[in-house]
């Protein structure tokens, strides 16, 4: 009993010992991820210890260790923790020429930078709709009458769904969204369940003729990571990137802040530099099929064939998804999204 | 009788040792309670309306779930106990290994299988290449809740039934048998009110297990009370609605547990000293013989053969994720985890029952039957108190305790103990009763010191039901995930962190082999120990 508790003891004690090291805490559970973290300590010998979990406990833990916190970074996937995670003054303000530089401005702040991209899209299949009569589609226009029955998209407590209610609710106020929103709920051709993928393969099917889901799930299935089935059912679905005659297409980052306590701040510096690198972006691309944040970089060809209509939405600001969010999910609930 | 001194000095360590333990193991619900009163002075951003819906979602699965439970509990277990038939040997032993799949590791299964281009797909595509997709079900995510959730946690109701049927009625039987009181009446008017006691602490600890699900009402996207209690903390940043549904739920859950205590009570009543003759089960013939071969074939290939299977097809189909997976850490982590909680938990469980028994002290007794109150609180409360508790004390005494206890293997182990302890003072508590107080007071007599009375005389006959204690303690921390996710330290990864990890980001495919080595601990922990579950 004794042996244990010192053993115990030992062994946390030892965990934290070490000085060439950074400790991230990430909601992003990608293998591509890890990889990343191998290939920086290969070049700079400096570990990269990881805990991954949800947001909001990681949130919790990072408050409640205060000053003792381990933490260098947090990487979070959607711009609207990261700005929950900024207003809890859990970052610091940190000065890199270099990633000013690269990472552009309506993708960062102060207190984090944005690493990757991803568009939230329309899906639809050739099959059932004539591509000419949806080349022009805005999201704003899935509330028509002639969508009835006919949309899939998963429930609001997805805060990609979220975010891109805070975009309409940023553009078109808040009044209108809500009126669209009413619309665009009784459109679904079902009660929402199930991930992005599940949308997708609905419009495959034929169950539902138009479905929102983020690019890299498609290019996922596209790629035949996910099975020769999903492979097929992806190749029947085209992509359509909404709002291309006017702001563009909504888009959301995983973004990466350094902790106001972080104890090897230079190292965590050296660390978010090193994910801008052409190395890593290309890396995290080719293997996640996330945008690469820093522009003209190589993306995989799967990527690069789907996004041939893509123009990004750049004058809504990122962090307003985090502003908006409780305002949109009560929205969303009211207008009865599930 | 012999005497106790209370003031003689190791008996006030004892007392001592007994309060701190189980004082210890009762801060989260003090902590989650002092929550509550906070609420009331703060604006909560929780509409009404969206808490009914809450209660009522988690109320319908509830309601669905302990119909689909009992049936697939009792049935099984009435055939087995009271019929022969072919395979019914295998089954008595097979039904348990539902209990070696979490829910939410049955959810994932079910819900690939049947999605559209799902597993059902690619198998029928296999036979006849030009099906088309519509072949699949199409079960809404309630149903699909409730079907996970029935088909991993019946082996509660099951367990127990089964050990009501085998051990308890076989007197009974024979007695209304040369009576000549016909089936029908024997079972209204004996079997069922006899096992009733049994039934309903099964039927209870389904519930509690229900109520606080996280990981499968999550994959499902059902707001439960407990999903809502995570959706208002991350959505709205809200975490006294959080406190707030957690009381509602705990108030829930609790009286659950004090159903539960109730009935087991009125268990013992009927556990007669005497040993009860066994049933001499009835020989089945022709089709009834297949039919009760076939039910329980199918409850034992859905609950279990299922979700392997598709664990093992996927496993094999994606075994490029293979290569991502330190195998020999995660092995290592779970026998670690394994070791160091259960010998502190069975350390902590002696002590506090010996020294329940040899002080014999109504405050101190009062204090160890709450300390088993952490079993009812959900896993993601248990791990929010833990971060509370240490930060509070850390901040009151203005010590570092922090570094120690938060994102350590100790807080991790703390996590455990005070959601566990209850399986293994119970445990312990349970055996101790067997024990006749004669024997205590007989050693007393004869000069052995208490240390040696526990080591000579109580331990021997401890010893083999530990054991088994040490395996349902296991199990369940093989098969834990919101506190291991939440409190674990740096690069420190369970099969349930890696494979919820991987479902949460739509690899579920990957999420597979991780699940796979989980069911594989749990199977061999359950197998190493089948027969110890039906005898209890």
């Amino acid at each position: 009993m004794f042996f244990i508790i010192s053993f115990v003891l030992f062994f946390s004690i030892f965990q934290s010992s070490l000085s060439n090291e950074i400790n991230l805490y990430t909601t992003r559970h990608y293998e591509a991820d890890y990889e990343i973290y191998r290939k920086f300590q290969n070049i700079t010998g400096i570990k990269v210890n990881v805990v991954s979990g949800k947001s909001k406990p990681l949130e919790k833990r990072i408050i409640e260790e205060g000053k003792n916190c381990k933490g260098d970074l947090f990487f979070l996937a959607d711009a609207g923790r990261l700005y929950s995670a900024e207003k809890k003054n859990l970052f610091q303000k940190i000065k890199s020429s270099l990633l000013n530089e690269k990472i552009p401005t309506h993708l960062r702040n102060d207190y984090w930078y944005g690493i990757t991209k991803r568009a939230r899209i329309i899906f639809y299949n050739p099959e059932y709709i004539n591509p000419e009569r949806i080349k022009n589609l805005n999201y704003e226009d899935l509330g028509n009458k002639e969508w009835n029955d006919s949309i899939a998209i998963r429930q609001s407590n997805n805060v990609y769904n979220q975010s891109l209610v805070a975009s309409l609710i940023y553009n078109l106020g808040e009044k209108k969204t809500s009126e669209w929103l009413e619309n665009f709920v009784n459109n679904f051709y079902k009660t929402p369940m199930g991930n992005d993928r599940a949308q997708i393969l609905a419009v495959a099917a034929g169950e539902a003729k138009l479905a929102i889901a983020n690019t890299y799930y498609y290019a996922l299935m596209l790629s035949g990571k996910k099975g020769k089935s999903q492979q097929e059912a992806a190749k029947k679905v085209k992509p359509l990137f909404p709002n291309k005659n006017n702001r563009g297409t909504h888009i959301n980052i995983s973004g990466i802040g350094v902790l106001k306590h972080s104890p090897n701040k230079i190292n965590a510096i050296k660390f978010l530099e090193f994910l801008v690198s052409e190395e890593a972006q290309i890396h995290l691309s080719k293997n996640s099929f996330e945008y690469p944040i820093v522009e003209n970089i190589k993306i995989p060809e799967i990527l690069k064939l789907i996004s041939k209509e893509f123009k990004e939405d750049k004058d809504t600001p990122v962090e307003i998804y985090g502003k908006f969010q409780t305002r949109s999910f009560n929205l969303m609930l009211e207008k009865k999204w599930n | 009788m012999f005497k106790i001194n209370y003031y003689s000095k190791d008996n006030l360590l004892i007392f001592f040792l007994v309060l701190a333990i189980s004082a210890m193991a009762i801060t989260p619900l003090f902590s989650i309670i002092i929550s509550l009163l906070k609420i009331f002075f703060l604006n909560s951003s929780l509409d009404g309306k969206f808490l009914f819906e809450y209660i009522r979602n988690s109320f319908d699965i509830l309601f669905f779930v302990i119909i689909l439970t009992s049936i697939f509990g009792i049935i099984p277990s009435f055939l087995i106990s009271f019929f022969r038939f072919w395979g019914v040997n295998f089954f008595k032993y097979a039904l348990i290994l539902s209990l070696a799949i979490p829910p939410y590791i049955f959810g994932y299964s079910l819900s690939s299988f049947f999605e559209n281009y799902g597993t059902a797909y690619s198998l029928l595509k296999f036979f006849s290449p030009n099906i088309g997709n519509n072949l699949t079900l199409n079960l809404s995510a309630k149903t699909m809740t409730i079907i996970s959730l029935s088909f991993s946690l019946f082996g509660y109701i099951y367990l127990l039934s089964m050990t009501t049927f085998n051990n308890q009625l076989g007197n009974y039987i024979e007695m209304s048998k040369t009576l000549g009181i016909s089936k029908f009446r024997m079972i209204k008017s004996i079997i069922l009110p006899l096992s009733r006691p049994a039934i309903f602490i099964g039927i209870s600890l389904v519930a509690m297990e229900t109520l606080s699900d996280f990981g499968t009402a999550s994959f499902f996207g059902i707001s439960t009370l407990t999903t809502g209690i995570y959706n208002s903390w991350f959505i709205f940043d809200d975490i006294q609605t959080s406190n707030l549904l957690s009381i509602v739920l705990l108030g829930f859950i609790l009286f659950l547990f004090y159903v539960e205590n109730k009935f087991q009570k009125k268990k013992k009543f009927h556990d007669s000293s005497y040993k009860s003759k066994k049933i001499k089960p009835k020989e089945l013939k022709g089709f009834y013989n297949f039919l009760a071969f076939f039910v329980c074939f199918l409850i034992f290939f859905i609950s279990f053969i299922f979700p392997l299977l598709q664990m093992i097809y996927w496993s094999i189909i994606h075994s490029n994720y293979f290569y991502n997976f330190d195998l020999l850490a995660l092995n290592l982590n779970t026998l670690f985890l394994i070791l160091t909680t259960s010998s502190i938990l069975l350390t902590f469980a002696f002590l506090c029952n010996f020294g329940n028994r040899l002080l014999k002290n109504n405050f101190l007794n009062i204090i160890s039957n709450l300390s088993i109150s952490g079993y009812a609180i959900p896993g993601i409360l248990i791990s929010i108190a833990v971060i509370t508790i240490f930060s509070t004390i850390s901040d009151l005494l203005n010590i570092e305790l922090k570094s120690v206890f938060i994102g350590s293997f100790i807080g991790l182990v703390f996590g455990y103990f005070f959601r566990f302890y209850s399986i293994a003072f119970n445990g312990i508590k349970s055996n101790y009763l067997k024990i006749n107080y004669q024997i205590d007071e007989s050693g007393y007599l004869l000069g052995l010191s208490k240390v040696k009375m526990f080591l000579k005389v109580h331990f021997p006959i401890l010893k083999r039901n530990t054991f088994f204690i040490f395996i349902l303690i296991s199990l369940e921390i093989i098969k834990e995930l919101p506190i291991t996710l939440i409190l674990r330290p740096f690069n420190f990864e369970t099969f349930s962190t890696k494979a919820f990890e991987y479902a949460s980001q739509d690899l579920i495919e990957a999420a597979a082999l991780p699940s796979l080595f989980l069911v594989l601990w749990t199977t061999i922990l359950i197998l190493f120990s089948s027969k110890y579950f039906l005898k209890k």
